[in-house]
């Protein structure tokens, strides 16, 4: 379903953000996008959602390439942006409707769909926000602003979920909340996150971007976390000294990032 | 308006100069006793937000748009010596950031977008504040567009005026006022009215922000 | 060299260099204005091809505009002056490319330096327009990425102003963090008293 194939990026100031990214995702699969700060996820998850086109490689959504040019076509550009959603790290980013109805009523507006109305209040519903409809999206809070984004993208019922570090900013109830919605959601989920302790909640499968920008691992989620050699290398654990009372000692390890 | 060097004759340019000057010193010794420790820090973010704000789009009917300048809401938020300042120090920075020259035209810019443009959207707003706001902010987004852009083609237009050979021959901008008045205005109108209406609306998102509001 | 010396050289390079503004908009010789031009080309060195290629990027457009529009309009009048045309293009190009040097070659901190508060607030803008022009660009691309069909103007409207909304809000927030942060670490405390 999605293919990417040799993908390179650079910056339009020249630092290289990915290097010879290839691998293959399939309907249905929960993905996980780890690495350390700036080892290209967000980049890649743009990559994947049509916003930035590589430097060099390829990438084909249900075998038609995706590139400026497929997108400006007005049949595939509208299939590939319902099937293929974004969150991004800051809901702030995303937002700019005047009220939380118009919000998730923006996107199926768009398609000019008869029953906007019945979408909508569903959504709304399904993410507990009902009682905001009429209020304007700034005025709630980071987690209520993140659902808003959330019930937006998925009025579409789009195909695939991408989502940047979904949980960077999210207070603990929340992010339950959160793992508990994906675990039921019948979409393909790429997510992206630092957050290693939340990550087999979330998916089975690992794709690791490494400090050098290329893919060094692409597999069984579980087996990478047993393999401390390679989550080392790849920056997702560190170590410190440890202090058990009277005790020291030092081993690698995470912690919650939240 | 991006206007390059060797179009405005020192007639013209050193007396903006001289007035510019006068107007950037008051301006900072207002600001100084109104904002205290915290003076340069809001005016480095507010040139910061001013330069970025130009990058905001104006839609224009037909898919097409044009770069916002901001100088209405700035206006009505921080007050004319504020926006000045600001408008005043994103010119400089264009002009070194972006190579984009223009060192004769930046006291006339400065004083037609940063001075007059913020002065005329203050006096609008709080004219007819009282009356009805989104007017108001309408009219400040609006003016603070026309105003500059009617000084502007001024500016360009005497000089055929100011600075010709003696056989009448132009040295610098070469068409009189007949020409840039029109040339400059009508064009102008349109982004006006797309100036007035993002002030009107970007204010009352910021009201949801729970932003600052006008003084 | 000292850096003090430096900076008081590179002080009267600036006053030169205003000198010669206020010089080649005082002259209406196309002959000197040419060879100004060629002066600025040879101090230019190896980058002088560069540099007329920024000089046409950054002001072809606007001559070429009023050169077409002066010929299309005078020449049918016969008040066309070909020596004009060239006067101005030169006195242009002349000016532009000694300015693009003059900013490529001197440093901005130390011609600012006459105003510690000056400098201050130039660098910090610089550096906060840096942030805030990827901050307008995610607005741009979280659009994009919604956008299904071509938007009508309210929904662009929209759009333009809560991203003006969002950033001038972002932007006090920081100022205020800044300021706060430059007083934690004695910014406000050395000045000098008046």
């Amino acid at each position: 379903m999605i293919r990417l194939s040799g993908i390179r990026h650079d910056f339009p100031d020249g630092p290289r953000v990915l290097e010879d990214v290839s691998c293959a995702i399939e309907p249905g699969e929960k993905v996980l996008l780890l690495g350390a700060n700036g080892s290209g996820k967000s980049t890649l998850l743009r990559v994947l959602s049509g916003l930035v086109t590589p430097s060099a490689g390829e990438y084909r959504y249900r075998g038609s390439p995706v590139s400026p040019a497929a997108l400006r076509d007005r049949g595939f550009g509208r299939l590939f942006r319902r099937e293929v959603v974004l969150l991004f790290q800051h809901p702030d980013t995303m937002i700019f409707n005047p009220s939380v109805y118009e919000e998730i009523a923006f996107g199926p507006r768009q398609l000019g769909l008869t029953d906007i109305d019945r979408r909508v209040t569903r959504w709304a519903e399904v993410f507990g926000l009902t009682e905001h409809l009429e209020r304007p999206p700034f005025a709630l809070s980071g987690g209520e602003k993140q659902k808003v984004c959330l019930a937006a993208l998925l009025v579409l019922e789009p195909e695939v979920l991408l989502l940047d570090e979904p949980t960077a900013h999210l207070d603990p109830r929340s992010v339950g909340w959160l793992v508990d919605f994906l675990f039921d959601l019948k979409v393909t989920l790429v997510v992206a996150t630092q957050n290693l302790s939340l990550a087999p909640e979330l998916g089975e499968r690992a794709l690791v971007l490494g400090e050098d920008h290329r893919l060094i691992y692409d597999g069984d989620l579980a087996a990478l976390l047993r393999d401390q050699p390679r989550l080392i290398a790849a920056n997702l654990v560190h170590t410190h000294r440890h202090r058990h009372g009277a005790l020291e000692h030092r081993h690698f390890h995470t912690h919650d990032w939240d | 308006m991006h206007i390059p060097d060797g179009f405005i004759a020192p007639v013209v340019y050193l007396p903006a100069y001289a007035v510019a000057s006068g107007a950037w010193v008051y301006a900072a010794r207002r600001l100084r006793t109104i904002l205290d420790e915290r003076t340069l820090p809001f005016l480095a973010v507010m040139t910061a937000t001013a330069f970025v704000l130009m990058m905001v789009a104006i839609p224009l009917p037909g898919g097409t748009t044009v770069h916002a300048a901001g100088i209405g809401l700035l206006a009505v938020l921080f007050g004319v010596w504020t926006t000045f300042l600001s408008v005043s120090l994103v010119l400089v920075l264009q002009a070194l950031l972006l190579g984009a020259g223009g060192i004769t035209a930046l006291p006339v810019n400065a004083l037609a977008m940063g001075l007059a443009g913020a002065a005329a959207a203050r006096l609008a707003f709080a004219g007819l504040r009282g009356w009805d706001e989104r007017a108001a902010l309408f009219a400040a987004g609006a003016l603070s567009v026309l105003v500059p852009a009617l000084l502007i083609a001024v500016a360009l237009g005497i000089q055929p005026l100011v600075a010709h050979a003696p056989d009448g021959t132009p040295r610098f901008f070469p068409f009189g006022l007949s020409v840039t008045l029109p040339a400059v205005l009508i064009p102008h109108l349109v982004v006006a009215v797309g100036e007035g209406v993002l002030t009107a609306s970007a204010y009352r998102y910021l009201a949801a922000l729970g932003g600052p509001r006008a003084a | 060299m000292r850096p003090e010396s430096r900076a008081g050289l590179e002080r009267a390079a600036l006053v030169l260099y205003l000198a010669a503004v206020v010089a080649l908009t005082s002259v209406h010789d196309s002959q000197v204005l040419a060879a100004a031009l060629g002066l600025v080309l040879i101090l230019a060195g190896r980058q002088a091809l560069a540099l007329m290629r920024r000089v046409l990027v950054s002001v072809g457009p606007f001559c070429a505009l009023v050169s077409a529009s002066y010929a299309v309009m005078m020449a049918p009048a016969g008040r066309f002056s070909a020596d004009y045309l060239i006067l101005v293009n030169l006195r242009v190009a002349a000016l532009t490319a000694l300015t693009l040097l003059v900013v490529q070659r001197i440093k901005l901190a130390r011609a600012l330096g006459f105003s510690r508060g000056l400098l201050f607030v130039v660098t910090l803008a610089t550096s906060q327009a840096l942030t805030l022009r990827r901050v307008v660009e995610d607005y741009r691309l979280a659009l994009k990425s919604r956008t299904l069909v071509r938007l009508g103007l309210r929904d662009r409207y929209r759009h333009s102003a809560a991203s003006a909304a969002r950033l001038l809000s972002k932007a006090l927030h920081q100022s205020g963090e800044i300021a706060l942060a430059m007083r934690a670490r004695g910014f406000f405390d050395d000045d000098a008293p008046r």
